[in-house]
């Protein structure tokens, strides 16, 4: 018989497991956690072993459990004798021969290898692999895993679950043989205590507390119960540990058993996870079999027994004493407390019960002492924990880190940032018990108090990442449905309560709540919170309550204007196109118009929507292209060029005549009311063109001598040809509205001029200050800001530009100056201090110049400018920067480094933003905000003075055509419903009667893309960089739309 | 603590065959007087059921031998979402509602599968997060969990026990295509 009585048979066991996990031909393990099976590892281990069978060689293959970076899963440890161990990452079946080759020449497949591991420090033991293979990074130094600290992980992934020989090699159960052989139970609950262990199941109470609780219990017989019912959705550690590693969780309950006195133990698995229970069912077998388990643990007259219950899905089971009632044999209902389990739990008997990451940090404090485990984490919360990182996050997996890392360290350094480059908005901890930390939070360090301070709790260590993408009254709805079906109905504030929060919530999420909502739902997630009778109710509130105090605006957009800015509820907007187009257009009609060949019909719909689709067709930074769902069946529709080909067969043509007098027709009978709009860009345009439609009286202010702000002054020809902009203003001149030119407010008239002698005054001039940067060498001749460069050029006004210019910033004004300054012959470097995807200009913009010939550099901060004797511009120097910390934007922040570059030029273009004339805000009398920007209502774009509104870059700072137009738009239909009292924006529209029907089987196509010119002939001149679409093009395209604004039952 | 078990005469003779009396009764003396003994047992019988489902008869007879009140072992069938007192589809798909899932869009999917299979509501007309709906040919049944744990792979959809990871709606749809034709079983 094989049972362990002493030290030589313990000694012999560990022997035999050293030789299979460090056998003397090499060994391949295969990573077979639920995750890893889930992701194709069952085949890549009969693709080993059946080409091993094949081969005949002489390799030992074995499963292991998880190591914790589920997305790069399947992974398959690799060890050859005296070399390191080294992780494969995404292995796949047919992967596995050349594997086999390569570890027959003593080698690893470089293209596979995510780490090696030269030792590892499984806490219990040492175990070293050996050297070599450096061009390989070491296990800590992938992103990933650095910072990480595997305590509670120490197995996993490393050794064989299913073999308890391979756990006593890895230092297993000596613990308890430790602890068995002192036999002084109060020593070890007082190291327990004095590591300040606390409960890793979420609420955190001392270990050692409950522990000593249960040992002065005087009943017989004492229970121990591992609470592995882990229903928090989003948490799945305690699987992986358990999967990983069963024995270490045994181990600790058999501690604990012989210091409390109890001789009872129960695991309460999720049923949900039948690989846990399959391993711990093997586990509990072995241990028996080696007399781990049963009677005389040891040889030491210590007896233990332990069994498995399969809970049956009920969240409220974590609960302790729903827990112990349904263990009885009862729906899992909780009782008050006192009476405490450690007095009366099980079957009326003393009973502890810890969860499964409790356990496992036992042996490791039993073995190194309490003072080893206060070195790792903070002082409140020693130690470490495992979060499971998931959601909108690039590398999901499992992160076992000290207590009070900062959560950025989480969110972008382990976890890389959101994919695809979306912003990172919140992350929700605790799962349905926990809240929603925004980002700008991020630097919140992770233990039980500082969660705790911001609504939300540590929980078992669940973290989904939320982006942009994600709306948080809609996640806030989710957790409530969620604790509001799994409430088990025995308090009246958690089952009633959760019921009318739902209720509201959905409310709001339908675009039918009110302010009053919002009070209610505040009020009565208090009172749930505070008169519930278990931890269910009391923390059922934290999602609505961290959510409405961290993100109130989210709330109120949903209540006041009826917008869902994520686009998550569906209630709440036509489409996602729809929802994310700053102008809100109703792009699936005119899609669908153009498919049904009623380009006219689509013209109509299409500017009724937007004055300036030819403009917008060009320039506009195509939100709508994130969002499109035929995204995820192969492209987004090219919804931007198919606008662009409707406006541009339209504005040239013949029809323009007759069209124009068609939308000129729709403009309601006159109001009698007079309105000023104060600027010509984009933003007031759009407001005007508006107004006049709905019959007002209108006048364009504009210091210009002509109409279009920026679109005429900053953006340059080959973006914008300027005889297509004067089309649509002319258009825009045909409803009605008029303009008086060359006339500056404040200066030629006054603002209290427009109050006496107009209705209603809407303030939109734009950003027409360059920001200044303080660089040594400014005030050099050579010297110039963007946009007055741009606006010169445009105006066809001398520039002093000379032949080698540098282009300081990464935005859209920095890469229209470069391609600007390459048309009129110069050679062209852009220099940026951060990396090429952190550029806010349009992408293929950035793409264009650079087929055009300019030059960037990346990753580099301007540090003076030289100039020589004359005192002109001889060259920049920059620092070179690295990239260092996550800043609140997610972005990395550039570090400087020693190295200096220097570019040799005579031209200097500042394009690092553009400010609002703060003068004017200032001058104007108006309330303007900290930032010297115009305070508004958000809903309304009212100031703080009667009959005025503001809009654009004078309230946001410098923006795009798009969004300035949104706010044209918005202010019209407020100004409108002030000066008549009514809403009547929607009637402005006529009926369009078009197909209803979703294609049924989209087939796969491509996205038709804009043809460029040649990129070297096209920067001789200003002629336009692209040529639209093609009629063809432009209707395949419109036939490429999934039609998500048709709803089932329409 | 647990109740008289098994007592010595055996019931009046019931619906259920001699077979189905002794399976019933060597499990409850497998389980007897261990902790959390009617959740075995009573996960064992739903398992060994070709329909995945507790019939009543058996929790009738289950009463009788173990002297646990019906009522108390219908509040237990009822109350976890692990049981089904309804026979299930031939085949079982089921979408996680985790949160991680659920900010990847697994409401969509739920949706679609409902759709697609013509299930409009979920037996118990209630909330849609504990979902268990079969369609009248008794082919499929339609199943929500809290969460599988696969948070990782999310949207998580499992398709007769078997976990499919990153799945979209084009990949649902073709997977439920296979389990009707066949080519999965």
């Amino acid at each position: 018989m094989k049972k362990i009585r002493d030290l030589a048979s313990f000694n012999e066991a560990r022997e035999a497991g050293l030789e299979k996990l460090l056998p003397a031909v090499p060994r391949i393990a295969v990573g077979m956690g639920t995750c890893g099976a889930g992701n194709g590892a069952e085949s890549v281990f009969h693709a080993f072993s059946d080409s091993i069978e094949q081969r005949g060689v002489s390799v030992q293959l074995a499963r292991t459990g998880c190591f914790g970076f589920c997305a790069a899963e399947p992974l398959v440890n690799v060890w050859i004798p005296g070399k390191p161990l080294v992780i494969l990452q995404k292995v796949r079946p047919d992967d596995a021969p050349a594997i086999l080759d390569h570890i027959a020449a003593g080698r690893i497949p470089a293209d596979l290898a995510l780490c090696r591991i030269d030792e590892w420090d499984h806490i219990t033991a040492h175990v070293k692999f050996g050297t070599g293979f450096e061009e390989i990074p070491l296990w800590n130094e992938v992103p990933f895993f650095r910072g990480q600290k595997k305590i509670v992980l120490r197995n996993c992934g490393l050794i064989n679950p299913d073999d308890i020989e391979e756990f006593l090699a890895v230092g297993g159960y000596q613990a308890l043989y430790k602890a068995l052989i002192d036999s002084n139970p109060a020593a070890v609950i007082e190291a327990i205590q004095a590591a300040r262990l606390r409960g890793r199941g979420g609420a955190g109470f001392q270990t050692g507390a409950k522990w000593e609780f249960l040992r002065r219990a005087k009943a017989e017989p004492k229970y121990l119960i591992c609470n592995a019912d882990e229903g928090d959705p989003g948490a799945y550690m305690n699987r992986n540990e358990i999967e990983g590693d069963p024995h270490s969780l045994i181990e600790g309950m058999l501690i604990g058993a012989f210091v409390t006195g109890a001789s009872e133990g129960i695991i309460y698995v999720r049923a949900e996870y039948p690989l846990a229970v399959h391993r711990l069912r093997t586990a509990i077998q072995q241990a028996e079999e080696w007399g781990l388990l049963g009677e005389d643990i040891l040889g030491r007259g210590f007896r233990f027994h332990l069994s498995l219950v399969e809970g049956a899905g009920a969240f409220v089971c974590g609960e302790e004493t729903a827990l112990i009632r349904s263990l009885e044999g009862r729906a899992g209902r909780p009782t008050p407390r006192p009476p405490y389990p450690a007095d009366s739990g099980l079957y009326g008997k003393p009973t502890n019960i810890n969860n499964v990451e409790t356990w496992f940090n036992i042996a490791p404090i039993v073995l190194k002492g309490p003072a080893w485990f206060l070195e790792t984490g903070s002082p409140k919360s020693p130690g470490t924990k495992v979060f499971s990182l998931v959601g909108k996050v690039v590398n999901t997996g499992l992160v076992e880190m000290p207590l009070g890392t900062p959560l950025k360290t989480f969110v972008y350094d382990v976890g890389g940032g959101a994919p695809l480059g979306r912003a990172v908005k919140a992350v929700q901890t605790g799962g349905p018990s926990g809240g929603c930390i925004p980002s700008d939070m991020f630097d919140t360090p992770v233990d039980y108090e500082s969660l705790a301070q911001l609504g939300s709790i540590m929980g078992s260590g669940g973290m989904v990442v939320m982006d942009e993408d994600n709306c948080m009254v809609d996640v806030a709805r989710y957790f409530v449905e969620f604790t509001h079906s799994e409430s088990c109905g025995k308090c009246i504030p958690c089952r009633v309560g959760l019921d009318k929060s739902l209720h509201y919530l959905s409310r709001i999420t339908h675009g039918k709540g009110t302010e009053e909502d919002l009070k209610t739902l505040d009020e009565l997630s208090r009172m749930i919170r505070d008169a519930s009778l278990c931890g269910l109710g009391q923390t059922a509130p934290n999602p609505v309550l961290t959510t409405m105090r961290h993100f109130l605006h989210e709330f109120e957009d949903h209540i006041r204007a009826r917008r869902c800015r994520a686009g998550v509820c569906e209630e709440l907007a036509l489409s996602p196109c729809e929802n994310s187009c700053p102008l809100h257009m109703n792009i699936p009609r005119y899609l669908q118009l153009l498919k049904e060949d009623r380009l006219e019909d689509a013209f109509v719909s299409v500017v009724l929507d937007n004055p300036l689709p030819a403009s917008t067709g060009r320039v506009c930074q195509h939100p709508c292209d994130n969002r499109c769902r035929r995204a995820g069946l192969d492209e987004a529709v090219n919804m931007r060029e198919v606008h662009r080909y409707i406006a541009d067969s339209i504005y040239p043509a013949p029809q323009f005549e007759e069209l124009a007098a068609r939308v000129a027709s729709l403009r309601k009978p006159a109001t009698g009311k007079r309105c000023a709009v104060v600027g010509a860009g984009p933003t007031g345009l759009a407001c005007a063109y508006y107004l006049a439609l709905l019959g007002h009286e209108v006048m364009v202010y504009d210091s210009n001598p002509d109409a279009g702000g920026m679109l005429r002054h900053a953006l340059p020809d080959y973006r914008l040809p300027k005889d297509v902009l004067d089309r649509e203003i002319e258009l825009i001149r045909r409803v009605g509205v008029q303009f008086t030119f060359n006339t500056r407010v404040q200066e030629e008239i006054t603002l209290n001029d427009l109050d006496a002698q107009f209705d209603a005054v809407f303030l939109a001039i734009g950003t027409w200050k360059e920001n200044w940067v303080y660089l040594p060498g400014t005030e050099l001749k050579g010297v110039m800001p963007a946009l007055p460069f741009l606006e010169a050029v445009s105006k066809g006004e001398p520039t002093a530009l000379g032949r080698k210019v540098v282009v300081i910033g990464g935005g859209n004004a920095a890469i229209d100056s470069a391609r600007t300054a390459l048309r009129l012959g110069s050679d062209v470097t852009i220099v940026y201090r951060r990396e090429r995807k952190d550029m806010p200009a349009i992408h293929e913009e950035v793409e264009a110049a650079e087929a055009e010939g300019a030059k960037i550099v990346f990753l580099a901060s301007p540090h003076r400018i030289i100039g020589d004797e004359s005192g002109r511009v001889k060259a920049l120097e920059a620092v070179k920067t690295r990239l260092g910390e996550y800043d609140a934007s997610g972005r990395r922040r550039p570090m400087p480094t020693d190295e200096i570059v220097r570019v040799p030029c005579d031209t200097v273009i500042l394009a690092v933003g553009e400010a609002v004339d703060l003068d004017f805000a200032k001058a104007s009398g108006l309330k303007i905000k900290e930032n010297g920007l115009i305070e508004v209502d958000r809903y309304t774009l009212a100031t703080s003075r009667p009959k005025f509104y503001a809009g654009g870059d004078l309230i946001t700072g410098a923006s795009n055509v798009s969004n300035a137009m949104g706010y044209g738009k918005k202010a019209a239909r407020n100004i409108d419903r002030m000066l008549t009292g009514e809403e009547r924006w929607t009637s402005l529209w006529p009926e369009f009667v078009y197909d209803m029907t979703v294609p049924a089987h989209p087939g796969a196509s491509r996205r038709h893309r804009v043809r460029e010119a040649d990129p070297l002939e096209r920067a001789k001149d200003f002629r336009e960089a692209t040529y639209g679409l093609t009629t063809v093009e432009a209707m395949e395209e419109a036939c490429r739309c999934l039609r998500c604004d048709v709803r089932n039952g329409d | 603590m647990t109740s008289a078990l098994l007592p010595g005469e055996k019931p009046a003779p019931g619906p259920l065959t001699a077979d189905e009396q002794d399976y019933l009764d060597r499990l409850i003396v497998r389980h007897r007087g261990r902790p959390g003994m009617l959740l075995n047992i009573l996960e064992e019988i739903q398992e060994n059921q070709p329909k995945k489902y507790l019939p009543l008869d058996y929790l009738e007879y289950l009463s009788s031998r173990t002297g646990i009140p019906g009522a108390q072992i219908f509040s237990v069938a009822t109350f976890y979402a692990l049981f089904n007192l309804k026979p299930q589809g031939r085949h079982t798909v089921c979408i996680c509602r985790g949160t991680a899932c659920h900010t990847r869009g697994s409401k969509a999917l739920l949706d679609r599968l409902k759709l697609l299979l013509g299930v409009s509501e979920g037996e118990d007309g209630g909330s849609a997060d504990k979902l268990a709906a079969t369609t009248p040919d008794g082919e499929f049944t339609i199943r929500t969990v809290a969460c599988f744990g696969q948070c990782a792979l999310a949207p998580v959809v499992e398709v007769d026990h078997q976990i499919l990871g990153h799945v979209n709606e084009r990949v649902l749809e073709r997977e439920v295509e296979a389990v009707r034709k066949g080519a999965r079983s």
